[in-house]
């Protein structure tokens, strides 16, 4: 009797948990919301919200599904990333996960994903490698490295002239991908890099290393990092009396960059961004204004975010069960998804296809568009 | 040659403010033999407090000299962590006066993560923009630049040095502290207020620290709040490879390691800068255990 009553206990409570599970489908999303990148990470994260936000708007997915949002954060810490994605794997509610943000906490979690057959799209990893592990379950919607590093490469050497470079990194899996493949494009096409080196992410102090390449006198410096490290660097470079102009990419697109160097000294630095500005595009006009009316001023990676949010929500709604295979299949299946930012497709390898890359100069103060790259 | 000095003079100033954060730490391994490992922290919080002194002054005060708004900043964040040091000595580790010194140890990295966390939460994770008040004066001698930023680095870290060498050798609490770090239990049978001088310790200790966090402020013009690690590591490492418990060892400690680092990362790499630090200090222990100029043997940590 005792025995059958608490079978009987058991069995209920399954049931309850099974009854409530069946209306809920996550969406795991993993970016540093705390630590020195919190700032771009919260971008991402609202960014995602807006789109969670619309799917309500219309309706269930499926039966009586609703989608919502499983925030983690990473502190841009690749064991931090691990903890989260396993975290994100052992919930059957998770059918997909918009994340990593940084390429070296993206690297590792993509294997736990492939492991758990979770669907991860990233918003903002531009590393090559990362695709080239053979996983099935990762996919991008930004353009990569090795094509956003050979269009600042090309960039500064025919259209700015520079033939002799000097090449910093700070020595993650980001920063060294990004230095490494603008090196290959820039003696491939005749540059000259003079050196490259790396830095420590949250030094301060680079006079020695400064000093040093003021003494090599070259007629660009190319940094791969984020940008807190470079707004340092250009300000202590250009304290020094070195007038060479600074370049990055992606990772330094920030309005931040040019508060902490400082105007006067962020004046005519050359960033590469992923696609062009969010706001110059007509399909983004309507998200660009509602982020703002809600959040402020839009992030970086916002519209990826969304775009990559959106993604995962219409391939669950397509895939109609809560099954993560099926979403995945659904997700290799998508052509022309009509994101803001222009449509999405993936190839076998799961990167973006037929993103442009934009030059951004630092011009009184502000990022101003120079000219889009397309895709070669 | 001239690159040579150039580069002596850029580690100087950067290992003149690790020698400001390691006198702290040795004056406190001197008189309780505990690593205070949060005193990297009170070194950032010395950073925010100035940088709070600035934005103050630059938004009310705005007709102030900069030398006034100078003193007031390094007057305010040497008071703010003064208090700051006599608060954490008395919370944290007075109640373990008696306890392992592993406990101490284990406290002082609690302390830490504490106040690294609680700035984070005042201030915000992001990297903050320190205005500049001070004009970018750069004086030429010959083929060497120096920065009016560095001067100033230089002139203070060299006159508190002094200041406190001539306290700790000729005043009451100075010889008090000297006698506490010799035989703690001799002292205090001799009439001296061992509660008291450990208390000065931390407080003296902090207030160098504070200026050392508003100079570094003020020089590289942002800070974080995890400013206090990489500093503080560094400064540690410089006050065992002079002789943890010595005074002139932590000046000594923190300019080689300065001068070290930079040159290392001068010729040979900027990647290997940390690298080289932590060389020289391997290799000082490893033929002078005690470090240049230690009597006892450091605790192991």
């Amino acid at each position: 009797m005792k025995k059958s009553f608490l079978l009987f206990l058991i069995a209920s409570f399954l049931a309850s948990a099974a009854s409530a599970q069946e209306d809920e489908v996550l969406i795991g999303l993993v970016a540093p919301l705390t630590g020195d990148q919190a700032y771009v990470g919260t971008g991402v994260l609202q960014g995602a919200q807006m789109a969670i936000e619309d799917a309500h708007v219309r309706g269930p997915l499926f039966g009586n599904a609703r989608v919502r949002l499983a925030p983690l954060d990473d502190q841009h810490n690749p064991t931090q990333a691990v903890l989260a994605a396993n975290k994100l794997a052992s919930n059957p509610n998770v059918m997909g996960v918009v994340g990593h943000f940084n390429s070296s906490c993206t690297k590792p979690a993509s294997a736990i994903y492939h492991e758990a057959r979770i669907t991860q799209i990233t918003p903002a990893s531009t590393n090559p490698d990362i695709s080239r592990q053979g996983f099935d379950t990762f996919f991008r919607v930004c353009p990569t490295d090795d094509v956003q590093a050979p269009a600042a490469a090309a960039y500064v050497y025919s259209r700015m002239g520079l033939r002799q470079a000097v090449i910093l990194d700070d020595q993650t899996t980001y920063g060294r991908g990004l230095a490494d493949e603008f090196k290959k494009r820039f003696t491939a096409l005749g540059g000259t890099v003079l050196i490259h080196h790396g830095i420590t992410q949250g030094e301060k102090d680079f006079a020695p290393l400064l000093t040093k390449i003021k003494s090599i006198k070259p007629e660009l410096i190319f940094y791969g990092g984020v940008y807190p490290e470079l707004a340092l660097l250009i300000k202590q470079s250009r304290k020094m009396g070195l007038k060479a102009p600074w370049m990055s990419g992606d990772g330094s697109f920030d309005v931040t960059l040019i508060k902490l160097a400082s105007p006067q000294f962020a004046e005519g630095t050359t960033v590469t961004m992923l696609g062009v500005d969010p706001k110059s595009l007509p399909s983004a006009k309507d998200f660009v204004a509602r982020y703002q009316a809600r959040y402020g001023p839009i992030g970086s990676f916002s519209a990826y975010a969304y775009d990559a949010t959106n993604v995962l929500i219409e391939a669950i709604r397509r895939a109609g069960v809560k099954d993560r295979e099926a979403v995945l299949r659904e997700v290799r299946a998508m052509k022309d998804f009509h994101g803001v930012l222009g449509p999405v497709n993936f190839d076998p390898k799961g990167d973006a296809i037929g993103k442009s890359i934009g030059i951004f100069q630092v011009q009184n103060g502000e990022f101003k568009f120079l000219e889009e790259v397309k895709p070669e | 040659m001239s690159l040579f000095l150039q580069q002596i003079l850029n580690g100087l100033s950067i290992g003149l403010v690790y020698a400001l954060i390691a006198l702290g730490y040795t004056m406190v391994y001197g008189v309780i033999q505990l690593i205070n490992f949060a005193h990297g922290e009170i070194f950032m919080v010395g950073g925010y407090l100035a940088l709070t002194v600035i934005l103050l002054f630059s938004l009310f005060f705005a007709q102030v000299p900069v030398w006034g708004a100078l003193v007031a900043m390094i007057v305010f964040s040497v008071l703010g962590c003064a208090l700051l040091g006599a608060v954490v000595e008395r919370v944290a580790y007075r109640p373990l006066r008696g306890s392992p010194k592993l406990t101490a140890l284990i406290t002082s990295i609690g302390v830490s993560f504490f106040l690294q966390n609680a700035v984070m939460l005042i201030y915000g994770s992001k990297e903050q923009s320190v205005p500049p008040i001070l004009p970018y004066h750069v004086f030429e001698m010959g083929a060497i630049s120096f920065s009016l930023m560095q001067v100033i680095i230089f002139f203070t870290s060299i006159i508190l040095m002094t200041l406190l060498t001539r306290f700790v050798k000729f005043s009451k609490t100075g010889k008090a502290m000297r006698a506490v770090s010799e035989n703690r239990e001799a002292a205090s049978l001799m009439g001296v207020p061992v509660q008291k001088v450990i208390q000065a310790t931390f407080v003296i200790g902090a207030a160098l620290a504070a200026v050392g966090g508003a100079l570094f402020a003020l020089n590289y013009e942002s800070i974080n709040f995890h400013d206090g690690y990489l500093a503080g590591l560094k400064a540690f490492t410089a006050a065992v490879f002079g002789g943890i418990g010595s005074i002139p060892g932590a000046v000594i400690g923190g300019i080689c390691l300065g001068v070290f680092e930079s040159l290392g990362a001068g010729y040979i790499s900027s990647e290997w800068k940390d690298v080289f630090a932590f060389i020289l200090l391997v290799t000082v222990l490893i033929f002078k255990p005690s470090g240049i100029l230690g009597e006892h043997l450091p605790e192991k940590v």
